[in-house]
């Protein structure tokens, strides 16, 4: 049996998501919990010609309603604003935010997207210095080639920690990472050990990324990871089913309120449940491809159940990072069975995936919001689409619809392009290893 | 810290950069007092306003032999790769592997990672879509249907931030820990301090940290210059007519392991991590405290962490990027915590090899070690008349005597952000 590591807790007690299935937590976990899809045909630009026509968006959102007379969302790009409405949520949630007396003591971690500029951005480099589509430089000198502070701010590498940090106040540690889709995942294990070695009591962490735009799109359709199954677009995303044929785009934010265990306790916090471990590991094997044995993610699983003290037994969901792509769902199947051996039939798997799409940098903390709800509700949330499973990803998959089930510890998975895969595990908060 | 598990050290060290293409070369041109900044050859700085820029010297062929990753990887990723084989041949590690049975090395290589610091996307890695714009005309519906036509399949993957760390994953099969921070200018240097910390919580053996960056191009220089951020001439930090800094390209990388791992392997150490600390001014994206008050708790928060006290500290590498208000928000944050009188030998590197953004934090830190190797505190030859607003302030055109064999490295970016780091030559 596992032995629990002695070092600081950390509660889980405030969350807050825009997705596309949802635009605040409890909206989004009800229409997961239903299997209901959030993808369609985007809506923000004309998709029509590209190889793949379908994504999932967020729907209606308007970041004035949720921040009104806000003078931060002039600087904020539609990523930022899907972080500042859902770490609003989160902040709220939680019943605490920092303070003139604490705010030192408050850190940030965010996985942040790689997009470097918007299309309408793009599109006025071009008319001023690519007219005939060959760059050049001379045509930035122009009088009238805008330099306007707000898309120089917008598209700086730490823009979004510099607009959270500023409208919450926070003032301790504060980082931003990128490992593709794995992002989320690793900024919560960051923040995890930030709290752990006592440089924060508090911590806002999460992820928040939009690739859905022109110039996002394109990345994915000239790689061909994205499903083109243009006519229907809600059973596109169809992780560990046999006919899966890529992923579906998303976008959006997940950002949780981390607290010192104790400090949560003493103030009579509503605790979702523990980030207990961290796992983090790398493939070394291909870019873009999973290593079919499982070799990487296997890794970051097992260190995820040691770090928490947790065995495999005690594990009654995992949130898969399923991206419904033939090479990924079966190398993390396969890194599955090999970490949790015979408990392997017992533990419910699913990807939310199927029914939000791949929020890439925002994936692994939304999913890791899925993972508190689901402890809390004692809700297996269902894989939706799998009509045919793949028998080579013959794990205990959560078909049909959604089980109510305890969850004494559950899971995440974020296995991301380059190799870098992250697993994180929640405890239930009244649930003592045995 | 007297556990030898949790003491970090370093055991290898590599840089790239204008001034040199590695540590020894950049010194040695530092204490020459030899600038890199010089008018550029990316593209033709006729009709520019900013002539002159710190670029690296090497090709792409001598940066990375794979001929395969000149297409399928950016040049600041090359950057990156070139300063990570430096480290990693300059520890030693290679030969240790080599040495391990099977199973060792199946336990040496999941205990090693690797952490790096990366710009992120940059303005050019958007151009390959300039082409199918310009013939597509604004028409949304042509431009996806001509795009597998006109744009390079490997476009995304070119340009992921997380590249380096991928691909040098990929070249020595260390599959530990890791990560990958894009926090603008604290990039590189988070990344040191991230591996120290999973060194210390016992996560991993030994890290590889990398920062690496080529802010250089023409759409950034526009908008620091039209933004009053770049000087058009080699940047004067603490200066009293400093007027902006210049961008230079390049990266840096250290090796670090617990000392108790070193000593196993018989590592030869060049230094020692003290302690680090991190805050948050904020107050936005380009704002900063002028009070300095992000600077100085980073260095409090770095002296509590490593145990010792502001006076045993024997020279100060300075983020020093010449823009007016964050030097001087810098030295007032240095005097809060230093006093008037209190503060030791100051200088800062950016007048020889530029402003490497993601880059800077983590080649400071490699060229102060060489300095409190040297026992000399290089001078900062553009500097000719100290701020009187600023001083005090001990920063000199000549080089200074250290004070002890510790230094601090400060380093600051967008978002308010502050970082210092302490270490000691050994």
């Amino acid at each position: 049996m596992a032995e629990i590591p002695k070092h600081r807790r950390v509660a889980i007690t405030g969350v807050g998501m825009v997705t596309p299935v949802g635009n605040d937590a409890a909206t989004t976990w009800a229409n997961l919990r239903v299997g209901k899809s959030g993808c369609g045909y985007p809506e923000s630009f004309d998709a029509s010609g590209f190889s793949t026509r379908i994504g999932a968006e967020v729907k209606d959102f308007h970041p004035d309603k949720i921040l009104p007379r806000n003078k931060l969302l002039k600087y904020a790009s539609r990523p930022h604003g899907f972080a500042l409405a859902a770490a609003t949520e989160a902040f709220a949630d939680a019943g605490i935010s920092p303070t003139e007396s604490d705010a030192h003591r408050w850190g940030l971690s965010v996985g942040a997207g790689m997009m470097s500029v918007s299309f309408d951005d793009l599109k006025t480099v071009q008319r001023f210095a690519a007219p005939d589509g060959n760059f050049d430089p001379d045509g930035l000198l122009d009088d009238d080639f805008p330099v306007s502070p707000v898309s120089f701010s917008r598209w700086q590498s730490n823009s979004g920690l510099g607009l959270l940090t500023q409208q919450f106040g926070i003032r301790g540690y504060a980082t931003s990472v990128h490992t593709a889709c794995a992002s989320g995942g690793q900024a919560l294990g960051t923040a995890l050990k930030v709290l752990r070695r006592g440089q924060c009591d508090y911590m806002l962490a999460g992820g928040f990324d939009s690739m859905l735009n022109p110039v996002g799109l394109s990345g994915f359709c000239l790689l061909g990871a994205v499903s083109e199954d243009n006519d229907t677009p809600e059973k596109a995303s169809r992780p560990f089913d046999l006919t899966r044929n890529g992923f579906v785009l998303g976008e959006g934010a997940g950002f949780l309120v981390l607290e010192d265990w104790e400090k949560a306790t003493e103030r009579g916090a509503s605790i979702y449940a523990e980030l207990a471990g961290d796992g983090n590991s790398l493939s070394c094997y291909r870019i873009t491809d999973s290593p079919p044995d499982g070799n990487g993610p296997i890794q970051a699983i097992e260190q995820a159940l040691r770090d928490a003290g947790i065995s495999p037994e005690e594990v009654d969901y995992i949130n898969a990072h399923g991206t419904s792509t033939q090479m990924n769902d079966q190398s993390e199947c396969a890194a599955m069975k090999a970490v949790m051996g015979q408990s392997i039939d017992q533990v419910h798997v699913s990807s939310t995936k199927s029914c939000m799409g791949h929020l890439i940098a925002a994936a692994g903390a939304v999913e890791a919001i899925v993972c508190s709800l689901a402890i809390r509700d004692g809700i297996a949330p269902v894989n939706a689409n799998l009509e045919t499973p793949d028998p080579d990803c013959d794990v205990n998959l959560v078909r049909g619809e959604s089980r109510s089930v305890p969850i004494r510890a559950a899971l995440s998975n974020s296995l991301g392009f380059g190799g870098s895969n992250s697993s994180l595990v929640f405890r239930h908060p009244h649930f003592v290893s045995s | 810290m007297k556990d030898p598990a949790k003491r970090i050290v370093i055991t290898g060290a590599g840089a790239v950069s204008g001034a040199g293409s590695d540590v020894a070369s950049i010194w040695e041109g530092i204490s020459a007092g030899r600038t890199a900044i010089v008018p550029y050859e990316q593209w033709s700085g006729e009709n520019w306003p900013v002539k002159i820029a710190a670029e690296v010297k090497e090709n792409n062929r001598t940066l990375v032999a794979d001929r395969k990753l000149h297409k399928s990887i950016s040049r600041t990723d090359l950057l990156g790769l070139y300063a990570v084989d430096q480290a990693v041949q300059n520890s030693g590690l290679l030969d240790y592997r080599e040495s391990l049975g099977d199973s060792e090395t199946t336990r040496f290589n999941d205990r090693t990672g690797i952490m790096s610091g990366s710009g992120g996307g940059n303005y050019r890695s958007n151009y390959d879509f300039l082409p199918l714009i310009s013939e597509t005309k604004g028409d949304l519906h042509a431009f996806g249907s001509e795009l597998p036509n006109m744009v390079t399949p490997m476009w995304l993957l070119k340009n992921l931030p997380n590249n380096v760390l991928c691909h040098a994953g990929i070249r020595y099969q260390f599959k530990g820990t890791n990560g990958c921070v894009t926090n603008q200018c604290l990039s590189g240097l988070q990344s040191v301090v991230e591996s120290s910390e999973a060194i210390r919580a016992g996560q991993a053996d030994r890290m590889i940290a990398v920062g690496h960056d080529s802010p250089f191009e023409p759409e950034n220089v526009r908008y620091y210059h039209g933004h009053g951020l770049m000087s058009e001439s080699v940047p004067r930090p603490f200066d009293k007519d400093r007027d902006g800094t210049v961008f230079g390209e390049g990266a840096a990388a250290v090796n670090l392991e617990s000392e108790s791992s070193a000593m196993d392997r018989g590592a030869t150490v060049s230094g020692e991590l003290l302690g680090s600390g991190c805050v948050s001014d904020a107050r936005g994206i380009l704002r900063l405290r002028e009070d300095g008050d992000g600077v100085s708790r980073a260095i409090e928060l770095a002296l509590a962490d490593a145990g010792i006290s502001a006076d045993q500290i024997g020279m100060i590498c300075a983020h020093g990027n010449a823009n007016k208000a964050s030097d001087e928000s810098e030295a007032r944050g240095i005097r809060r915590v230093f006093g008037e009188t209190g503060i030791p030998p100051v200088t800062g590197f950016k007048w020889a090899y530029g402003h490497l953004i993601a880059a800077s934090g983590v080649i400071d830190l490699v060229l102060i070690l060489e300095a409190l190797r040297h026992q000399r505190v290089p001078g900062i030859p553009t500097l000719k008349e100290v701020d009187p607003n600023l001083s005090p302030f001990p920063v000199s055109s000549s080089p200074q005597e250290t004070a002890s064999d510790i230094a601090l490295v400060i380093c600051r970016g967008f978002g308010g952000m502050n970082l210092s780091v302490l270490l000691r030559a050994r």
